[in-house]
């Protein structure tokens, strides 16, 4: 029963050299993936990057074609550690004539020492909804009590697969509060999301994955600054074709006569924008936000 | 900061989570109509517009009695082969199972909460047709007699569970429901629960649980019955092994 400094030490639960293939399909192509206690992980990805099956592995749904995965130094089959886990999955129906109060009930028996159920409730912002049959529910309803059942076991370590998707700006922020409570608390929490604000607003470390692979880690900074990108927004009469076919632009999006430029050279684009223009407004020089980075990084796949 | 350690499973807890897994799968189907009043009320209704308005006075105790058997067997099916062969069907299709298998349910807690379900409902059903076949039905069985037949049919809800299983681990979830009614119609019809069968169907009337469990009530209830009570309850426990083996097979595979 060792204390955990909640940095270092041994991962809560770990990936390594995973491969994974549906059909002629690759999931995971030798995947590395630790979870270190007391972080939030975010790990960001396009649609098919494998971060889903990487879940799934992580959890015992699906045997690993090869490589091991391993969930508090066991295996993920292992009852005894699942019941560390708390998981919020992307596509699970539930009962539809229980009410949210009941499935949060019959969530908490799986656990030994869960939260205790107004605890779970009010953490997470559920209280009222707790009535209503789950069918009756509206989608992002739908998404918190799938989160309340999630957290109500009082898990060590939570994944979260897209957890904000669906939810209204208030529900999503409460969601957030409560994830940085409870990593706060103590808990691990693994995410995988689309939103990269949420990544950049909670996220300890970010992995980036694509093609079943795991291109880029680090803090959410360490991944900005792996790309070399910036943004140049102006007013110009300069024409977006002609800019588009300069050296280091990648990308000109004209908007209400707002020109953005992406550039990999941002000195010598706006050098040649001040003499293409004289009469240039409003200029702005930016490093790319984390959804560029996340954009080019997981367009060409590095080695 | 963070203590990791995983506190252990409680006897207690274990045993809590079992009830509370049984109590919301029953709760669950009995708010669900197109569930519960299909499996609750057509047994009694069958009964009561066969064996008690139409076959009226006219009926002798003895014929009185085999359509009692013949409607409670028929009764206490139903809830283990819908609540199995529908709903596994429709969970594996809806990421239920999936959801479930990445939760620490303890191991059997699914299949058992629906067993009990099958239970809880198949009582019900029978003390429906008990009292419907002592106070209207012509039955001239004491009630000590009934109830010990019940004991005895409620047994049946196991292979009925089975033949469930088999369906849902199966039949995709759009068709298990008619799997489900064919079945369930067929086994009835085909075993001679309502009337006597000639030729083929007569012949074949062996293979389907529903005849053994009938024969077995009969015997339980002094009345006449075909064959000996080991061989019924050697066919039964065969059909259910099977059945479940099969299933198993085909649920883990999908994992």
């Amino acid at each position: 029963m060792a204390k955990d400094g909640g940095t270092e030490g041994a991962p809560l639960a770990s990936l390594s050299g995973v491969k994974k293939r549906f059909g002629a399909t690759v999931a995971l192509d030798g995947l590395d993936l630790e979870v270190r206690a007391g972080e939030l992980l975010s790990v960001l990805g396009p649609n098919g990057a494998g971060k889903t099956t990487a879940i799934g592995i992580l959890l015992g749904l699906q045997a690993p074609d090869a490589g091991e995965a391993r969930l508090f130094g066991r295996s993920p089959h292992d009852l005894a550690a699942r019941r560390g886990v708390g998981v919020m999955m992307q596509e699970v129906a539930l009962p539809d004539a229980l009410r949210v109060g009941d499935l949060i009930d019959q969530v908490q028996a799986y656990y030994p020492d869960p939260l205790s159920f107004d605890e779970a409730v009010a953490l997470a912002g559920v209280e009222k909804l707790l009535k209503r049959p789950y069918v009756k529910l509206s989608g992002g309803q739908k998404r918190q009590a799938q989160f309340a059942l999630a957290i109500c076991g009082r898990p060590r370590l939570l994944f979260l697969d897209e957890p904000t998707t669906g939810l209204d700006v208030t529900a999503r922020e409460t969601m957030w509060a409560t994830l940085r409570k409870l990593v706060k608390g103590g808990a691990s929490i693994v995410l995988t999301t689309h939103y990269i604000e949420e990544a950049e607003a909670l996220a300890d470390r970010v992995v980036v994955m694509a093609k079943g692979r795991r291109i880029a880690e680090g803090t959410v900074a360490e991944i900005r600054a792996l790309v070399v990108r910036k943004r140049v927004d102006c007013v110009t009469t300069a024409k977006p074709s002609t800019i588009a076919a300069w050296s280091g632009v990648t990308g000109v999006i004209e908007d209400a006569g707002r020109l953005s430029i992406t550039t990999t050279d941002a000195e010598d684009t706006v050098r040649r924008l001040l003499a293409a223009d004289k009469a240039l407004s409003d200029l702005e020089v930016r490093r790319a936000g984390l959804s560029e980075a996340f954009a080019e990084l997981t367009q060409e796949p590095a080695e | 900061m963070s203590d990791v350690s995983i506190p252990p499973m409680t006897l207690g807890r274990t045993l809590r989570a079992y009830l509370s897994d049984a109590r919301y799968e029953s709760l669950r189907l009995l708010r669900t109509p197109a569930f519960a009043i299909p499996i609750l009320a057509m047994p009694i209704l069958f009964y009561s517009f066969f064996g008690v308005v139409l076959a009226g006075k006219a009926v002798s105790g003895g014929f009185a009695n085999q359509l009692f058997v013949g409607w409670t067997v028929y009764g206490v099916m139903g809830p283990g082969l819908f609540g199995f062969g529908i709903l596994v069907a429709v969970e594996r299709n809806m990421g239920l199972m999936t959801f479930k298998r990445a939760l620490p349910m303890p191991t059997g807690s699914y299949l058992a909460s629906k067993l009990a379900m099958a239970y809880v409902f198949a009582v019900v059903v029978m003390a429906m047709l008990v009292t419907a076949g002592v106070v209207f039905g012509h039955v001239t069985l004491p009630l000590p007699t009934l109830i010990r037949m019940a004991a005895v049919m409620s047994l049946g809800v196991i292979p009925a569970c089975a033949v469930g299983l088999f369906i849902g681990a199966y039949a995709p979830a759009s068709s298990a429901a008619a799997f489900a009614n064919i079945t369930y119609l067929g086994m009835a019809f085909l075993s001679g629960l309502f009337f006597p069968l000639s030729g083929v169907m007569h012949d074949i009337r062996v293979v389907w649980p529903t005849y053994h469990l009938s024969q077995l009530a009969r015997a339980a209830g002094g009345l006449k019955y075909e064959g000996t009570t080991p061989v019924h309850v050697a066919v039964l426990v065969a059909t259910t092994t099977v059945l479940i083996a099969a299933a198993a097979r085909k649920l883990s595979r999908r994992g």
